[in-house]
């Protein structure tokens, strides 16, 4: 979590090789990712990485069951098999009665659902979330979150989600607040309650002094 | 302060520009260079006749301005695509459109204005070359000059300003139709593939088509071998069922691949997906699109091959068309001595080394003319052919008139002999001597004779008398002319045979060989160079639109491969598929003229490769067909494939 400007964003395209960071290492599931060669990135992205974003980036050229299938084709999963999988993901996150549709037809709610489908078909190691409700209304942001707890539980996947939103954030176990590029303060949800947790984020923004403003 | 904003703006979507600038420059160096080479005083004093070339290649100009307007057009209509976004935010930040349309016209001025002198200036190093090439047919001895011409620049001006102020005024008109909200907001939506379009109906379309084409081509492949003015409407039906057929097939060609690729799961390998994605959005548009290139190319293609082989052939045939230096025909009874005068006029004029006067004889019941053997025999000798040996009762034919000889052929199998004056001429081996004698076309017969003995020849009435002479060094053009006033002056004075009365109209012929081929080098010319100019502007139409019609989707196209870059699709693989995806646009169309072409190639090299005297035309100019429309092709690819690549992989490390 941070305010606008405190390095979030940057973090992220660090950990998912968007970015290439100008010092320091980053190591995921014991690879330095900083290492990696140009030549690399590309698989190494589609091997380990699921990214989630604000504004979605489902192509619109092609139907929500293709453009969860698409990771799977580029992953060189058999023809085969595809259909199988992107059914059985669709019906998880409850999205199988628009697999025809068009992004540009179908909430932004159920966008952002195709865009995780689309993340988590691969199973990936991490999956990358940048502000994924940040384009939502409220309704849809408490589905999408429940959905993404619940991947995280019952798939097993490990959420790594950038954010200023608190509400948002009280849905994660572990959380990190950056303030001018630096890590400010780290807190565990462990046993507390979400009303609680929500209650100690607020305490740290308030702390840090940029987030007073998404409080009151 | 609006040229100003006008020449950051210039600066800014150049890339947008680049396409519309080249094809202006293409067209305004084609267009001043062939101007120029029609005006030009030392390419009209070649010959007689060759300011009709001249005209040929103003109406040709006209016909060039009405095409590229439409470019122009088309070429606005993608610059206002690209920009309506940012039109719509002047016009909300309180711009007036008036402002705005004058800051697109002050924007489009200097584009217009720097492409035209860009093109004038390469026209005219261009003109240079076409002299050349021009003064090489001719056998003219030449050396490359640069030179200007202020007519073709006026003229060039003059149809420049009227296919660009064309465009220009409908772009105006679109900007002062269209309101904020539709500058704003793009439809993202894709095309649909209409439902009432189902598979099978498809199928049955397609199906249909290929008929049509088939039957297109047996149309006008029978037309073709027609002697009849019934051929034009085989032909022009044959033109119609090709033109359909092929318009369906490309329109249903992307939905075809589209569902086949689809059902077959085809769709799940590799990054087919996001292929099928980028071809399947604009199915409809894109069909329409191939469709129109497709025709457009195979007419350029056609064009250019057609005027290149059949100016070239010309000029291979011609000196078959004039085997004898000079030659004078008429068809009245006059005694051999009335040609003693003009013999001895030619004689002042090129100094006669040799010639033959001899008759056409009728034969009563017979279509065709008869020569005496000692006559055939002489002229034979003439032009280095070997003589020939004919018995008392026998006939021979001697056609050099390639569209004659079937028909000759069959009338000998139906009735083999040949009665003259109760004598029974036989023919035991049907001889049919073809060799380009040329005789038997001065003054109206057929382009065919019968071949008889002296004997036989004595007793027919020799109603038609013809010279041919062979001159010194081949003779000069200004003969012809000088022929006709000798014997129209009324210093020449014909004796009849004696008991002949001359006959109501006397059809008088005069050939002189060096007249004829320059004359027939103008034809030459003539027809090569207009089909090239038309051709290479088509060519440019087709290229230009192809390009637009890719770089138009940019904004969508680049969002999309930063999406497949982000879930991981390799540089290589996103290069790889971009590629594939132009190539798809602008090698799709070139299937149906690749086929055409191979076919024309083919039909002209076995059809009509025996009647061109000079081996290796036809390949030769299919070739250099192949070879202009390639370098410019390949030259739109790659400026495309550049602009697309530079656009979708910016900003990116």
């Amino acid at each position: 979590m941070g305010a606008s400007g405190s390095g979030k964003t940057t973090l992220l395209n660090c950990i998912s090789t968007i970015d290439r960071a100008s010092a320091g290492h980053i190591y995921l599931a014991g690879t330095d990712v900083t290492e990696i060669k140009e030549k690399e990135i590309a698989r190494f992205r589609r091997e380990n990485l699921g990214f989630v974003f604000q504004d979605f980036n489902l192509l619109d050229t092609l139907t929500v069951s293709e453009n969860i299938a698409l990771t799977l084709t580029i992953n060189h999963v058999s023809p085969e098999q595809v259909s199988g999988l992107v059914h059985k993901i669709a019906v998880t996150l409850d999205i199988a009665d628009i697999l025809e549709k068009y992004p540009y037809q179908i909430s932004g709610g159920q966008k952002q659902r195709c865009a995780c489908a689309r993340a988590l078909i691969n199973k990936p190691k991490l999956i990358l979330a940048d502000e994924p409700t940040g384009a939502l209304d409220s309704h849809s942001s408490q589905v999408l979150l429940s959905t993404i707890q619940s991947i995280n539980t019952e798939l097993g996947a490990t959420i790594l989600m950038v954010t200023h939103d608190a509400f948002s954030a009280s849905h994660a176990s572990r959380i990190l607040f950056l303030r001018d590029g630096e890590i400010f303060g780290e807190i565990l949800k462990e046993h507390d309650t979400r009303r609680v947790f929500f209650e100690k984020i607020l305490d740290i923004l308030t702390k840090i002094g940029g987030g007073v403003g998404d409080v009151f | 302060m609006y040229f100003k904003l006008a020449r950051r703006n210039i600066k800014r979507s150049a890339k947008d520009y680049v396409i519309y600038f080249i094809t202006i420059i293409f067209i305004v160096m084609i267009m001043y260079s062939f101007l120029a080479l029609g005006f030009s005083a030392d390419i009209i004093s070649i010959s007689e006749n060759m300011p009709i070339f001249t005209t040929y290649i103003i109406a040709l100009s006209v016909i060039v301005t009405l095409i590229s307007s439409f470019i122009v057009s088309y070429a606005v209509g993608f610059m206002l695509k690209q920009r309506k976004k940012e039109f719509a935010i002047y016009e909300l930040l309180g711009m007036e459109v008036g402002a705005i349309q004058k800051l697109f016209l002050i924007e489009n001025a200097v584009i217009g204005v720097l492409a035209f002198l860009i093109g004038l200036a390469a026209g005219t190093m261009l003109v240079g070359i076409l002299t050349q090439i021009v003064k090489n047919i001719f056998d003219i001895p030449h050396s490359y000059r640069v030179s200007f011409s202020i007519k073709a620049l006026l003229l060039s001006f003059v149809f420049f300003t009227l296919m660009y102020g064309a465009g220009l005024a409908r772009s105006i008109r679109i900007i002062r139709q269209k309101k904020i909200v539709d500058l704003l907001y793009d439809s993202r939506k894709n095309e649909v593939i209409s439902k009432q379009g189902r598979t099978s109906l498809r199928l049955a379309l397609v199906i249909f088509s290929v008929f049509a084409i088939g039957t297109g081509i047996f149309l006008g492949g029978y037309g073709l071998t027609m002697q009849t003015n019934s051929a034009w409407g085989y032909l022009i039906g044959s033109i119609i069922l090709l033109l359909a057929g092929v318009y369906v097939i490309y329109r249903n060609f992307p939905i075809m691949l589209i569902t086949y690729a689809k059902r077959k799961n085809l769709k799940y390998s590799e990054c087919n997906l996001f292929y099928l994605g980028q071809i399947g959005h604009r199915v409809q548009s894109s069909g329409r699109m191939m469709a129109i290139t497709a025709i457009l190319l195979t007419i350029s293609l056609m064009t250019m091959f057609i005027g290149l082989v059949t100016g070239a052939g010309y000029k291979a045939n011609m000196e078959t068309y004039y085997p004898y230096d000079a030659g004078v025909a008429f068809d009245a009874p006059f005694t051999k001595n009335s040609f003693d005068g003009l013999i001895s006029f030619v004689d002042e004029k090129c100094p006669v080394q040799e010639e033959i006067v001899f008759y056409l004889h009728d034969v009563d019941g017979y279509s065709i003319d008869a020569l005496a053997l000692s006559d055939y025999n002489a002229l034979r000798s003439m032009l280095g052919l070997e003589t020939v040996e004919l018995p008392d009762d026998e006939y021979l034919v001697h056609c050099d008139t390639w569209t004659h000889i079937e028909s000759i052929r069959a009338a000998m199998n139906k009735q083999p002999d040949v009665t003259i004056m109760d004598a029974t001429l036989k023919n035991p081996q049907a001889r049919i001597n073809e060799e380009a004698m040329e005789q038997f076309q001065m003054a109206g017969t057929n382009g065919y004779v019968l071949i008889v003995a002296d004997t036989i020849a004595a007793m027919l009435p020799a109603n038609k008398i013809r010279v041919v002479m062979k001159l010194e060094n081949g003779g000069i053009p200004e003969l012809r002319s000088e022929i006709r006033r000798y014997l129209n002056s009324g210093q020449w004075h014909p004796e009849l045979q004696a008991g002949e009365i001359l006959p109501e109209h006397v059809t008088m012929g005069v050939t002189v060989k060096a007249w004829g081929l320059s004359n027939s080098l103008t034809s030459f010319t003539s027809i090569s160079f207009c089909g090239l100019y038309l051709s290479i502007v088509f060519i440019l139409l087709s290229c230009s639109i192809l390009a637009f019609e890719q770089l138009s989707a940019l904004d969508i196209n680049r969002r999309n491969y930063q999406i497949i870059d982000k879930i991981g699709v390799s540089r290589q693989m996103q290069q790889k598929l971009v590629h594939r995806e132009l190539s798809t646009f602008f090698f799709i169309p070139l299937v149906l003229p690749i086929i055409v072409m191979a076919v024309l190639m083919f039909g002209a090299q076995r059809l009509y490769s025996a009647y061109v005297y000079q081996k290796g035309i036809i390949p030769l100019y299919g070739f250099a067909t192949i070879t202009v429309f390639a370098i410019l092709y390949s030259a739109y690819y790659v400026v495309t494939c550049h602009l697309f690549k530079s656009n979708i992989f910016m900003n990116k490390t």
